[in-house]
């Protein structure tokens, strides 16, 4: 598979090659695959979603359902060096001190606040003296933006079915300073995008789950929000607005 | 509009060249405007080639008038020794000059076309006999095909004077050799060859003609471009950020306007931009369902 563009400007002032790594929070796999490319000994790809986790085995290969991109250069070992673990990110199963690079990419707008404090406990814990720590984000969004709108639908049909939100953007200065608490030295901070180009997949993606949450709700607006939701992402279709951003910290030692 | 560098050829090329392939789709009065329209903007390197209609034809009364304005490109989809004089001989005629600023191959796809090219009966025999009694002054090379086939004929030619190759947002995401034109890009600028980027402004393929038969194509174009001005404007920007020497102009005349306007406008682009435009394209492309983040 192809790495993404916002995964190799972020990696590619880290020193990867050799180390063994855990990307928190697989999603899709796209910091996997460039941990891999990037010459990574073994990748951990930690996520407490079965999709995802199958999502990542199949684009990356190794968990026997492999059925293409593993034929290139390059590419013949990298199922390997994968291990897609199914867990919370509050209790991975792995040792202390264990792994040199971590990757955080796109995760911490999918925490709200105290998972996000757990989850840094817990990355500090498995996380090798000396080990890289890189957290990929967006900013929050600008006032104007319109999909600011479908965002908020979002948490509030999240919120009214889980108790939590779905999306928290955190400012960098926030995240920099937050991990800076759990022991981690900030080194430095880029631009990945901006805007960010919100496409209609996107869009989509983030109606779904508004409208997949709405149907969670006990009672009440479950259906006016999921029309909302469906509503507003018609309207928006796509937007390019905010900014993606990437932190890079290393811990002492 | 500014202008780079072709190479050593001491030619500075406007960062757009005009793709004459858009005069075919027209009749000989609105060529002749479109010539004019395309000089009033400053452009001054064309690009043809006998394969592409009547452009040459009616390319040729304005080419003309204005030679002296006009650097122009021509190519060859002839291996051959004997075919090579033979389209340039052609070609020449058709236009109605005496020289062509730049004769390149056209379309080189196979290694064995690399081999049939540089052998003692070759197309490039041809060009540089050509070069000698003052055809044409400098050669040059393009290609649709395999990057790595590109380089090897950048290793092969030494008096290669410039490459063609596609660059767009679409093949900079992805990462396969067979898409990493970059490294052509790399190495031309390393040895002072000077770089023309086509299909900067293709968005995908034509839906398959059963869905969408070809007379029902909005654009003359053998892509499906990109056709809102923003979309334009961004994808010329990118292209020329890269790096290349030039732009060629879509195909359709339809896009020539709105090309030109980007292409006087143009003054760089950031790479955290350059970043956003590649994420969009990757995404509006992938076959990753459900996908949250970038």
């Amino acid at each position: 598979m192809d790495v993404p563009e916002t995964v190799a400007t972020a990696l590619d002032d880290r020193e990867v090659a050799g180390k063994r790594c855990l990307e928190a929070g697989a999603g899709a796999g796209n910091a996997t695959a460039g941990l891999l490319a990037n010459g990574a000994e073994r990748v951990y790809a930690v996520t407490d979603d079965r999709d995802h986790a199958r999502t990542t085995r199949r684009r990356i290969g190794g968990g026997g359902d492999n059925d293409d991109g593993n034929d290139g250069d390059g590419w013949d070992d990298r199922g390997d060096r994968l291990t897609v673990l199914e867990s919370d990110l509050r209790a991975i199963p792995l040792p202390d001190e264990s792994v040199g690079l971590i990757t955080a990419h796109g995760l911490c707008n999918v925490l709200h606040p105290a998972t996000l404090s757990a989850v840094a406990e817990e990355l500090s814990r498995v996380a090798a003296p000396g080990a890289h720590l890189v957290v990929d984000d967006y900013d929050p969004l600008p006032d104007d933006a319109e999909i600011r709108e479908l965002f908020a639908v979002e948490n509030a049909a999240s919120e009214l079915a889980r108790g939590r939100p779905a999306l928290t953007f955190y400012p960098a200065a926030f995240l920099r300073r937050f991990f800076a608490g759990h022991g981690w030295e900030f080194e430095r901070e880029r631009t990945l995008l901006e805007p960010v180009p919100w496409t209609e997949s996107h869009v989509s993606a983030h109606a779904d789950l508004a409208a997949e949450a709405a149907a969670d709700c006990p009672e009440g607006p479950a259906d006016s929000l999921a029309a909302t939701a469906r509503r507003l992402a018609s309207e928006i279709e796509s937007e390019s607005v905010g900014r993606m951003y990437s932190l890079a910290f290393r811990l002492p030692g | 509009m500014e202008t780079r560098p072709l190479g050593n050829t001491g030619h500075d090329s406007t960062v757009m060249t005009f793709g004459a392939i858009a005069l075919n789709w027209l009749e000989q009065e609105g060529a002749n405007q479109l010539v004019e329209h395309v000089l009033d903007y400053g452009v001054n390197h064309f690009d043809v080639a006998p394969t592409y209609g009547d452009a040459e034809l009616k390319l040729g009364p304005k080419l003309r008038q204005h030679r002296e304005e006009i650097f122009l490109g021509c190519k060859t989809q002839e291996r051959t020794y004997e075919g090579a004089w033979r389209k340039l001989d052609r070609s020449l005629n058709r236009l109605g000059v005496e020289t062509i600023d730049l004769y390149q191959v056209h379309g080189l796809e196979y290694d064995e076309e690399l081999d049939a090219i540089t052998g003692d009966d070759g197309a490039l025999a041809a060009f540089r006999e050509a070069k000698q009694q003052g055809l044409i002054d400098h050669i040059g090379l393009t290609s649709h095909g395999d990057p790595d086939l590109i380089l090897d004929a950048l290793d092969r030619i030494d008096d290669l004077e410039s490459v063609m190759f596609p660059l767009n947002p679409v093949v900079a995401g992805k990462d396969g050799d067979e898409y990493d034109y970059e490294a052509v890009l790399a190495r031309a600028e390393a040895e002072d060859v000077g770089t023309l980027g086509i299909k900067a402004f293709a968005g995908g393929s034509w839906p398959p003609t059963d869905e969408l038969p070809e007379a029902d194509r909005p654009f003359a174009n053998w892509y499906r471009p990109v056709t809102a001005p923003d979309e334009i404007r961004e994808r010329f920007d990118f292209a020329a950020a890269q790096g290349l020497t030039s732009v060629v102009s879509a195909g359709d005349p339809k896009l020539v306007t709105m090309i030109l306007e980007a292409a006087a406008d143009y003054d760089g682009m950031d790479e955290t931009a350059q970043r956003s435009l590649i994420e969009r394209v990757r995404h509006d492309d992938s076959p990753v369902p459900e996908q949250l983040h970038h």
